[in-house]
């Protein structure tokens, strides 16, 4: 097995494992989120202080108007913090030939998987999203019969150094689908 | 070149147009005439991330009533960038809507980097209406596009003689005006027909006006006509009818003169002004040449009557016309390219302006007004705090600069090569 060749960038960890199996190479695309110490440690301390401040108000009536404030404030602190990602790792196997299976790894133990076909995939592509407060990259897969694009990541926003690979990688293999010789050459020259 | 504008319908996100020129369709929702509503500093997140990514060095905003291109300029002076603005309109003062307009602009431009405007007319108007000094404003007319409007290849007959309108059916277009001039030139001359292209609030006293005066067959109501269709709606007719009331530049006049249009238009802002530069061009042509017509267009003031006596003036110069000749003219005079040669000459000075440090420009805004001028800093000291605030949340560097690539050299092994090369440096 071939050494796992590993990028750090942006709050995310990615690994591209290539298996030579039995009949062809598979590879392997995983992103991980990194576990940020300092945020579990803030959530832990604001969900503390928001379920303490309720007890707060009940004692200390008259500095009503201060606590109230305080816990708007807390909230805020542990809405942002409590939509951490439950996803743990997300994957993408490219069976060439074969199909890409997208894999979505929970903290809590579930995987979702999903299996598209090569011969449906018609193009890879990375897209930029406007949002009304930021703009980011996405990786999707242009699916024949499906009016919308199909994200590879569902709720990672990995940066553009980690999506290129990934992306390089699946265009090789639905352009080897459609010309089984153009394979040996795209593997032999990214 | 980056353009960052509002979402227009479902076009949203980002596209790329010919050339490269990428344009960004950030989904805020335009709430009235295609201006979205004003959310001081809603947009700030955006546009930081845009002009990061991008590596943008100058911001140019266009138009004072474009709420996002206030925002914008405010955002990126706070971020110290170079900022140049460019006014399209000429707007009066006396108005509740135009105080408060003026109010907005004198804040844009307290801290502008630079300033454009359309005409020596719209100069002096915008220089009165937000005190900025005449130095830092410069004057390039807007251009035509020549290439796009061009005359009938067969001339028309002049047994009829039509008479062409376009432009948005309010007051400040002088719709009104119309309604009076209509009928009583189609009451003169019997041979004289009207197609009015164009929407709007007004477009009802224009019905009206047709029916009382039983004009249904001598004037035809186009609707609104897409820009794509002016050049074929304008080249059906012999003369151009403009009755704004209040015009910076009459673009609209330039594309019918390059169709070879015969034009009338009230003498208002900026019209003599674009074309006293036609006349003087062709006193010098006459000098050396066969006889030119004197003149492409007849002036009248914005009065129902002077304007039927133009209308009449320019029925009678009609056979003297040729259509050709004029869009040649055109060709020569306004161009865009020399308009984009010109906007870079004013880039270059604004990129070369000295930075000023936070204290120093909201000193400016003090001056603007007793009570204004301290809301003004008040708000742009929110606005710092803001953005200092959202850099501690998302630091600069964690914004990742999107990769220079040429999509017009884009073929599929280059490309990827490319993006691959640019990414992992």
């Amino acid at each position: 097995m071939v050494e796992p060749h590993s990028i750090t960038n942006g709050g995310y960890t990615y690994i591209h494992d290539v298996d030579k199996g039995p009949i062809e190479a598979i590879d392997t695309h995983h992103v991980i989120a990194r576990r940020n110490a300092a945020k579990s440690v803030i959530f832990n301390l604001s969900s503390f202080i928001l379920i303490a401040n309720p007890l707060f108000l009940f004692f200390v009536k008259d500095k009503l108007a201060m606590a109230l404030l305080w816990s708007l404030i807390l909230c805020a602190f542990f809405v942002k913090l409590f939509f951490q990602k439950p996803i743990e790792k997300e994957s993408v196997i490219i069976m060439p030939a074969f199909g890409v299976q997208l894999e979505t790894h929970y903290r809590s133990g579930r995987i979702i998987r999903r299996f598209i076909p090569i011969d449906k995939i018609l193009k890879a592509v990375v897209n930029e999203c406007v949002t009304p407060v930021t703009c980011y990259w996405t990786l999707s897969l242009i699916v024949r019969g499906e009016e919308e694009l199909t994200l590879v990541f569902k709720e990672f926003r990995p940066p553009l150094k980690l999506l290129v690979p990934i992306w390089k990688a699946l265009c090789a293999a639905t352009d080897s689908a459609d010309n089984p010789d153009a394979f040996t050459q795209e593997g032999s020259g990214s | 070149v980056v353009v960052m504008t509002h979402a227009y319908g479902n076009r949203s996100g980002v596209r790329y147009m010919t050339g490269g020129l990428k344009v960004y369709y950030v989904p805020w929702k335009p709430f009235l005439m295609q201006n979205t509503l004003p959310t001081f500093y809603g947009t700030l997140p955006i546009i930081r991330t845009i002009l990061i990514r991008e590596k943008i060095s100058l911001v140019h905003g266009h138009q004072a009533f474009s709420t996002l291109c206030h925002e914008a300029l405010m955002h990126a002076r706070t971020m110290g960038y170079k900022v140049v603005f460019t006014d399209h309109s000429l707007y009066g003062f006396s108005d509740v809507g135009s105080i408060h307009m003026n109010k907005v602009l004198q804040f844009t431009l307290a801290d502008v980097t630079q300033a454009i405007c359309v005409s020596h007319t719209s100069k002096e108007n915008t220089v009165l209406r937000s005190g900025l000094p005449p130095e830092k404003v410069y004057v390039i007319p807007n251009a035509v596009d020549t290439a796009m409007f061009k005359p009938a290849l067969e001339r028309l007959s002049t047994d009829e003689v039509v008479i062409v309108v376009i432009s948005r059916l309010v007051y400040r277009k002088g719709a009104d005006l119309l309604v009076e001039v209509i009928p009583e030139v189609c009451r003169l001359y019997p041979n004289v027909r009207f197609i009015v292209g164009g929407d709007g609030p007004k477009r009802v006293r224009l019905e009206e006006m047709r029916e009382k005066h039983s004009l249904q067959d001598r004037v035809d109501m186009l609707g609104a006509v897409p820009h794509a269709k002016v050049q074929s709606v304008l080249i059906s007719g012999h003369i151009f009818l403009n009755s704004s009331l209040t015009e910076a530049f009459c673009i609209a006049l330039l594309e019918a003169a390059s169709c070879g249009l015969l034009s009338v238009s009230t003498r208002v802002g900026g019209v003599p002004e674009a074309w006293l530069k036609i006349c003087s061009f062709c006193l010098l042509i006459l000098y050396f040449s066969v006889v030119l017509p004197d003149d492409m267009i007849v002036l009248a003031e914005p009065d129902p009557a002077d304007m039927v006596r133009a209308i009449e003036k320019a029925i009678y110069r009609l056979p003297q016309v040729d259509p050709q000749a004029m869009h040649l003219r055109m060709k020569n005079l306004y161009s865009w390219h020399d308009v984009a040669k010109r906007t870079e000459i004013v880039y270059d000075r604004a990129l070369r302006c000295s930075s000023q440090n936070l204290l120093e420009r909201l000193s400016r805004y003090l001056s603007c007004g007793a009570w204004a001028g301290k809301i003004f800093f008040l708000v742009m000291i929110i606005d710092f705090l803001l953005w200092n605030l959202l850099r501690l949340w998302q630091p600069d560097v964690d914004i990742e600069v999107v990769p220079d690539f040429d999509p017009v050299h884009r073929e599929r092994g280059n490309f990827s090569g490319d993006i691959g090369d640019k990414c992992s440096q």
